[in-house]
């Protein structure tokens, strides 16, 4: 079962860094925390991720979110090659204007991003996740707090490699800001400063709890109603999966775009506003 | 259970014969009105065939508290009972206007509010909807709640509604007496007492219905006037407005000095206002007659059919005469110009003249005729009260007053000679207001070039006055823009503006004047109309705005988790933003003709009206229609409701 772990937490660091062939190189040796807390260069990555949300009743929508990840290579910073694709989709209920919760599952395609490797090229990831979202108006700003909880399922890119298990448990504190407009409405530029904990647990997180700290800020335009492009540049640190000691960086460019479309008829969305009537 | 008492009530409901479900006597109690009163009855009544026979006690009154002790009150009371849709027995009838000191005492468990005012009050007996008995009406003051002045008393006994025997009216200072025989025909003295004095003031002597003399005593002295003499042809008719129009006529006649006569009529008069009161009551309930007949007999001279034909040309001629006279008279513009144009002013004289000394006098004999009066009279006596002094002259005096100075200016027609003012009473009045339609009619030729020319140059003058108002106005519009008015709206009340200019300059080089009032009154209209075009241009970007607002549809955006307003049906707005506006706009260019403003401003309000319309319509196919339609013309038409969609 050690081994399992070591195992694991092997193919873990090949998943969230770039460089890890000093640490698969010391598989059999023992794990031991570094006197002071070690910070690994920062990885530069580039997400572009589509957000849809698809109203199915007055109530319930379809969350379905495609996400592409690219990572550096040596040679090409933040777009180098190909990292994950992401598959997220959900059913949310909108339960008030200020409350909705969302249940569903992920299929994540993790990309062999080691430029070494001879394992596999592609692995999948399978998650379950449901998240619970706050959204409060203050004055003209937005405020909002989503807890999120997933159960997710991974693999070494090893042929043969087991499925371990591990619950995240995150956090994240949003705000959304107009810049031209007194509020969220079509036509405004808004900025969204973003900060969230991502916190893990399962038997393979010995000491490493803190999964990921993402720090993030956003400029958004609306479009309209039901269209919105937003990009922001993202900074996180986590430990090491292998070694709590060892902390990640990551500096991403992130580019979304999120799109409501409503294919309900016409008597069917009216009144859209009275949500509790 | 349910059938045995289906057959129990159809059991019930045949039984009976038919006739006798109608008469079932029912019972109302609720608000009721007759005529002007509004009150609460209580009554019982009887449904025959399609009548509401009233049977049974009959009570309706109203009072307001409320009223009384804010300001004041009117009561009634009605109170009596019916048979078989007469009213029968005895009646009662208050009314009342009372106000109140406010102030109010509790006695045994009650509040008393004392009241002031005056109360009047008719009480007798009714025979099938006739008099019948002793009849009294009182009119009291009331001041807190006590009576302290009697304002009128009267008592007459009837039979089956005619008088009989003695009556008496009282009023405050006077009291009448009186006398009726069997048939209910005044007879022998009636008297009239003065508080004050001792004798009577005023006695009526009657022969069987007939008025023989009068005898008055003022000042101490007694005079005596004969009014008719027995004799002459009688008709029997009741003491009404006809008769005391026709004795005071007569009275006047026998001694125009004195006109005193006046006491005994006053009081006739008076009673017969309250008795109308009563029978207006009981007329509105049922069946009645109440109205009681004081007989007299009139001398009658009856017209015969040669008088009615002449009196029926009288009529119509005379309302000619008096038309133009009146047109002449009221004409502002005769009365400005009669003060600088020495002949206007002698000629609106004679006109002021012939319509004093003729058409006035002729009036008074066909008012007369309409109160039915003129047959009681005798015509020499008509005459006589028309003219006393003596019958107006064939010339006409035109009464002129200049500084102060006034002179007597003749008018008379060449062929008055043809005229007879002498003969015959309706034949001379015949020949009188012939005489004036005459002199009318030569005036109106001799005034109306002046008046016409004069007209001419006023409206003219008018009309221009109205054209550079209206030229203002455009001005004014502009001005009356706000200031986030697109610059394109500016631009057509200017071109709006510019077009007006120019047709105000073509009308101003004109120089016939006929042709000017032609085209001015033209301009006016077109300036009217272009003006109410120029203000709906002026509201389009408020509407536009309003409709832009009315389309907008909240959408809960799920990433924001706020409501954002989204315009719906975007085909149509657009048609109507890029399409219709820009359209209705250009159509104001140079030479834009005021014909056209109709159609543009129908098309310019039905669009408006249509699309606050079209945002609850299913448009479905409308919006598949409007794609990519760039025609103003054509997306007007597809605008237009579509009855087939609508049944749809």
């Amino acid at each position: 079962m050690k081994n399992d772990c070591r195992h694991w937490a092997g193919i873990f660091l090949l998943f969230f860094m770039g460089s890890c062939l000093q640490l698969n190189a010391q598989e059999d040796a023992p794990v031991v925390l570094p006197t002071e807390s070690k910070y690994k260069d920062p990885v530069t990555k580039t997400w572009f991720n589509t957000y849809g949300n698809i109203r199915i009743s007055k109530r319930l929508f379809w969350v379905a979110q495609t996400h592409f990840r690219l990572e550096e290579t040596e040679d090409t910073q933040f777009v180098g090659q190909m990292a994950q694709i992401y598959n997220r989709h959900a059913i949310g209920y909108i339960y008030s204007k200020k409350f909705n919760a969302s249940l569903g599952g992920v299929l994540r395609l993790n990309f062999n991003t080691d430029e070494s490797s001879t394992d596999r090229n592609l692995v999948p990831e399978w998650r379950i996740w449901h998240q619970y979202q706050f959204a409060m108006p203050l004055s003209s700003v937005m405020v909002y707090h989503r807890l999120r909880i997933e159960h997710r399922w991974t693999q070494g890119f090893e042929e043969n490699s087991a499925y371990i298990f591990r619950n995240r448990w995150r956090y994240m504190f949003r705000l959304k800001v107009p810049l031209n407009s007194h509020k969220l409405k079509p036509k405004t530029w808004y900025v969204s400063p973003e900060a969230e904990l991502i916190m893990q647990s399962g038997k393979a997180v010995v000491a490493s709890p803190m999964e990921d700290l993402r720090l993030t800020t956003t400029l958004g335009y609306i479009v309209t109603p039901r269209l919105t492009f937003a990009a922001g540049l993202m900074y996180s640190q986590g430990q090491s999966l292998d070694n709590g000691g060892v902390y990640k960086q990551n500096w991403t460019m992130r580019f979304h775009m999120y799109f409501s479309p409503d294919f309900r008829r016409v008597k069917n969305k009216l009144p859209e506003i009275h949500l509790n009537d | 259970m349910c059938f045995p008492l289906g057959w129990i009530c159809l059991i019930i409901f045949l039984a009976p014969p038919k006739r006798l479900i109608g008469q079932q006597t029912q019972h109302y109690t609720g608000p009721f009105q007759i005529g002007d009163y509004r009150g609460n009855a209580v009554y019982d009544y009887k449904v025959i065939g399609q009548d509401t026979l009233l049977e049974g006690a009959f009570q309706m009154q109203r009072s307001d508290l409320e009223a009384l002790l804010k300001k004041e009150d009117s009561t009634f009371l009605f109170s009596g009972s019916f048979q078989d849709g007469y009213p029968n027995g005895f009646w009662t009838f208050q009314f009342g206007e009372f106000q109140s000191e406010r102030r109010a005492q509790v006695i045994n468990y009650q509040y008393r509010v004392q009241v002031s005012g005056v109360q009047e009050s008719g009480s007798g007996t009714v025979l099938k909807g006739k008099p019948n008995g002793t009849w009294t009406y009182d009119v009291n003051r009331i001041q807190d709640s006590e009576i302290v002045e009697a304002l009128f008393k009267s008592t007459f006994d009837f039979d089956e509604g005619v008088p009989q025997r003695n009556f008496r009216i009282e009023s405050e200072d006077r009291t009448l007496v009186g006398r009726f025989l069997r048939n209910g025909i005044a007879h022998d003295e009636w008297a009239l007492y003065d508080d004050a004095a001792i004798d009577a003031t005023e006695r009526w002597f009657f022969q069987d219905g007939v008025l023989q003399k009068i005898i008055l005593f003022k000042n101490g002295k007694a005079s005596e006037f004969p009014i008719y003499a027995s004799g002459s042809q009688v008709k029997t008719v009741t003491i009404d407005t006809r008769y005391l129009a026709a004795v005071q006529l007569q009275a006047a006649i026998s001694d125009p000095g004195d006109a005193g006569i006046s006491g005994i009529l006053d009081l006739l008069d008076k009673n017969a206002t309250y008795y109308a009161k009563m029978d207006g009551i009981l007329s509105e309930l049922g069946t009645a007659d109440f109205n009681p007949e004081f007989k007299v007999k009139l001398p009658y001279f009856p017209l015969d059919s040669l008088e009615k034909r002449t009196l029926a040309n009288i009529f119509e001629l005379h309302e000619k005469a008096r038309t133009s006279s009146d047109f002449f008279l009221n004409s502002s513009q005769l009365n400005i110009l009669k003060l600088t144009d020495q002949q206007s002013n002698y000629l609106f004289e004679v006109v002021r003249a012939l319509s004093n000394d003729f058409l006035k006098p002729v009036q008074k004999v066909l008012n007369f005729q309409k109160d039915s009066v003129l047959e009681f009279v005798p015509r020499a006596r008509v005459r006589k009260e028309l003219w006393p002094v003596a019958i107006p002259s064939k010339t006409v005096r035109a009464i002129i007053t200049k500084d102060s100075v006034t002179v007597k200016k003749p008018f008379t027609l060449s062929n008055a000679a043809d005229y007879d003012f002498e003969g015959r009473l309706l034949n001379s009045l015949y020949d009188m207001t012939k005489y004036a339609m005459a002199c009318l009619d030569s005036i109106e030729k001799d005034l109306n070039e002046k008046l016409i020319r004069e007209k001419r140059q006023q409206t003219l003058v008018a009309l221009e006055e109205k054209l550079v108002l209206q030229e203002k106005g455009f001005g004014e519009l502009l001005d009356s823009l706000s200031s986030d008015t697109p610059a394109n709206y500016r631009k057509v009340l200017q071109r709006l503006k510019g077009i007006a200019d120019t047709k105000l300059g073509a009308y101003g080089v004109l120089q016939d004047t006929d042709l000017k009032l032609e085209q001015g009154k033209e301009l006016t209209h077109c300036f009217e109309k272009l003006l109410v075009l120029g203000a709906e241009i002026g509201k389009l970007p408020a509407q536009s705005e309003e409709i832009r607002l009315h389309y907008q549809d909240g959408v809960w955006n799920p990433f924001m988790a706020t409501v954002m307003n989204e315009e719906v049906k975007k085909r149509i707005t657009n048609a109507y933003r890029k399409v219709l506006v820009p359209y209705f706009l250009n159509q104001i260019q140079d030479g834009f003709d005021c014909g056209s403003v109709e159609l543009l401003l129908e098309e310019m309000s039905y669009t408006g009206e249509r699309m606050f319309q079209l945002r609850d319509e299913e448009t479905s196919k409308l919006e598949r229609k409007l794609r990519r339609e760039q025609d103003p013309k054509t997306v007007l038409k597809l605008f237009h409701k579509q009855p087939k969609n609508k049944e749809n």
